[in-house]
């Protein structure tokens, strides 16, 4: 279902926060959240908190799920801790760049996929690394993650580099199972649901009229 | 993660009854004179501040909890990452044997920390002391897109009635013997079961949803939206917006004397 | 004798990608201040045919859709759901996905649509008070809409969508999940707002109280009227069955005493009369 027809910019932002995609977007907020709570209810040493802005992302397309992203993290800021404010840009580009490469068509193969969490995970690194050093000072708490951090740079005696190294294997992974769990979900969906979100330039495929 | 519960409990206080754009403001006012001063002795006293109108605010105990709760361990963290491994070290104050812990390094990670809690200071205070109701009505009325008001304020409904039904779910398939437990791989494939049933009910859920607020004139144009939600602004909220503006150019103007007096 | 207030007229529609047609070519007519029921079994089109009469068809569920709907004269597929809340109502199943999950009380939660619509707050806290009272929920008003039962939410949907002020009202199976409690003050709520002058399209499974409320009923199958008439000319066809219709027990019980010979009196599908025909019977 290639898109021929182009739809110009902001008439195709317009289609896509319509009513039916903005309803989604506090069940994909919810979607991102309870992951991340099913993961310390289960104890595994993960976050799994975009299953929500992917699912989203195939729905609704990249700036819905951009959108997701950054209500994900006010909603952290809000009821948790106002730490994960600065960290929404990081979400945005996530939700961004999984929009625009799920349209692409690359989320419907195993390999596309496979580019879409590299993707991802670089993205992620890259961005939320650069917040916790200049936001931060290099660490946000004590977490596993930053005493990670601490470890690697006591070791490597260089900041940047064990951000990064430490954000980029612990993304890899997480990201990983968040895409392989979207994957699932995603084709578990009816078609008849999905058939009501799909953009107007692929409608009338199947049309056969019975009277 | 934390735990989702409504944050808001009317306690009847002054702090309560300040119009939320001033508190905006004065999250704002605040972080950034803070952000934009050049050393963490302001940071500090406007700290002291907020542990008054914290109390004022009937809010100590809480307060006190999240503040060193959050501030010890970062403090420790930063003094650590910053002090002993910053490139701008020059001075040396302490030696570990590992590691030695530079005077600019902790310098800095001092003011990256009072930058923080000040900022998570205003913006907890903010929080527990208004109806998030309130505050989406007053953006709404300050020009927020009503869409966006809708997007806040059904997050903050919807997530812990999902929350809800996936404990629901939760005790139900343990009911059924489903392992939640085991190793590492077994935990991660007990993960569809739970989250997947969820999804797809909120998902369905969300089309009717979308019907309700169509009927409801949601997203219709050209009209100023109104609240049931009363925000009003008080001679309280005249004076204080304008100490917090006072207090940003003040602090503004004290930092570019600094910065021109040194340089 | 009375206005039409809605008119449909060779209605078809197809959700997209799906084979079959969910309407084909309904046509009927709805008189002001009548009580219409629609019956049907699962999948005979009610629910779409609710939807397209508040304009949620054409304008938020998409497919292809032929015919034209008139609420009031107003040609639904040119009109918007918004401007069409004023004439028409609905009310569907499940309570809690009525809500707007925009409120923390009950009263802001009423007040929606008025503030989509920039109401004053003074008129708001006036319609609020009044439908407040018509719904029976003036005790809770300052509670959370997600902390009240299935049936009281019912109630909060159901003023939620008088408040704009429709003349008529959709209401979908609105009380299949609730308990019976709460179904019975839900339908004295319509009978109450029928009996004022309000117009109700109501879709129901409980045939007892479709022949005890409608004026008239329609019988939906594959998307198709089958047949709209008066209670007793819809239960006392005995083709009804094969359209998967359960007739209410009061048929069956006149038909028996009919077909034995023990009254000529034509069937009955409410209770008293019932009972008056049975005791002739006993007497006889």
């Amino acid at each position: 279902m290639s898109q021929k027809k182009k739809m110009t910019f902001t008439a195709g932002l317009k289609a896509q926060f319509s009513t039916k995609s903005l309803v989604l977007i506090p069940i994909a907020v919810g979607i991102n959240l309870i992951g991340g709570t099913l993961c310390s209810a289960l104890k595994l040493p993960l976050f799994l908190d975009m299953i929500g802005t992917i699912v989203i992302a195939c729905l609704s397309g990249p700036w819905v799920s951009a959108l997701c992203g950054l209500l994900t993290n006010v909603f952290l800021a809000l009821v948790a801790n106002p730490v994960y404010l600065p960290y929404s840009i990081v979400s945005i580009l996530c939700g961004l760049v999984t929009g625009y490469m799920v349209r692409a068509g690359l989320f419907k193969k195993i390999w596309g996929t496979v580019l879409i969490w590299l993707a991802c995970t670089v993205t992620n690194t890259i961005s939320a690394s650069l917040i916790t050093i200049f936001v931060y000072g290099g660490a946000t708490g004590v977490t596993g993650s930053s005493i990670f951090t601490a470890t690697l740079i006591a070791a490597t005696k260089d900041i940047m580099m064990s951000v990064f190294s430490s954000s980029f294997i612990e993304n890899l992974i997480d990201k990983g199972i968040a895409f392989f769990i979207a994957f699932i979900i995603v084709q578990k969906i009816p078609k008849r649901f999905l058939s009501q979100y799909a953009s107007d330039s692929t409608e009338e495929l199947e049309e056969d009229d019975e009277d | 993660m934390a735990k989702v519960s409504n944050t808001f409990v009317p306690k009847h206080t002054v702090v309560e009854n300040i119009n939320p754009m001033t508190k905006i403001l004065a999250v704002f006012s605040l972080g950034l004179g803070t952000l934009i001063f050049p050393n963490f002795w302001l940071g500090l006293f406007v700290i002291l501040g907020l542990f008054v109108v914290a109390g004022l605010a009937k809010l100590l105990k809480e307060f006190v909890k999240i503040m060193f709760g959050f501030g010890i361990p970062i403090t420790v963290m930063l003094i650590f990452i910053q002090g002993c491994y910053s490139p701008k070290n020059r001075t040396y104050i302490a030696d570990f044997g590992f590691a030695k812990l530079g005077l600019e390094g902790s310098l800095y990670a001092l003011k990256v920390v009072s930058t923080l809690l000040v900022f998570l200071g205003t913006f907890y205070i903010m929080n527990k002391t208004t109806y998030t109701g309130k505050l989406v009505a007053a953006l709404t009325n300050s020009g927020l897109p009503p869409k966006a008001g809708y997007l806040v304020l059904a997050s903050l409904n919807v997530v812990p009635q999902m929350q809800r039904r996936m404990s629901i779910i939760q005790e139900a398939q343990s009911a059924r013997g489903v392992e939640t437990g085991g190793g590492m791989l077994a935990r991660v494939k007990a993960y569809i079961p739970l989250l997947g049933p969820v999804v797809m009910s909120s998902l369905t859920d969300a089309q009717e949803r979308g019907m309700t607020l169509e009927t409801r004139g949601f997203g219709i144009t050209g009209v100023k939206q109104t609240t049931y939600v009363e925000v009003e602004k008080s001679g309280l909220d005249k004076i204080l917006n304008m100490l917090l503006i006072l207090f940003f150019v003040i602090v503004l103007v004290v930092t570019v004397l600094m910065k021109t007096n040194i340089i | 004798m009375s206005n039409v207030v809605l008119e449909v007229k060779d209605f078809s529609f197809k959700y997209r990608q799906t084979k079959r047609k969910a309407l084909k070519k309904v046509s009927f007519q709805v008189e002001e201040g009548s009580f219409l029921c629609i019956i049907g079994a699962n999948g005979s089109g009610k629910s779409t045919l609710c939807n397209a009469l508040v304009g949620l068809i054409p304008h938020y569920f998409v497919g292809k859709m032929a015919g034209e709907i008139r609420v009031n004269g107003i040609n639904v597929a040119e009109s918007s759901i918004a401007n069409l809340s004023s004439e028409i109502g609905l009310v569907f199943q499940n309570p809690f996905n009525q809500l707007s999950y925009t409120a923390g009380t009950v009263a802001e939660e009423l007040a929606y649509g008025l503030g989509n619509r920039g109401e004053s707050r003074e008129k708001m806290v006036e319609k609020v008070k009044y439908v407040a009272e018509l719904m029976r929920i003036d005790h809770i008003i300052h509670k959370n809409p997600l902390e009240l039962s299935g049936g009281q939410v019912q109630r909060v949907a159901f003023g939620s969508t008088f408040i704009m002020e429709p003349k008529i009202l959709v209401l979908d199976e609105c009380t299949t999940q609730l308990d019976p409690l709460g179904s019975e003050e839900i339908f004295d709520i319509v009978k109450n707002l029928n009996s004022k002058g309000i117009t109700v399209i109501m879709v129901d499974h409980d045939m007892e109280r479709v022949a005890r409320c409608a004026d008239r009923i329609m019988v939906l199958d594959q998307g198709e009227v089958v047949a709209i008439d008066e209670p007793k000319k819809i239960f006392g066809n005995p083709d009804i069955v094969n359209h998967h219709i359960d007739v209410p027990d009061y048929v069956k019980i006149t038909q028996a005493l009919r077909e034995k010979g023990y009254t000529s009196h034509e069937i009955e599908v409410t209770e008293e009369p019932t009972v008056e025909l049975v005791k002739e019977a006993l007497q006889a």
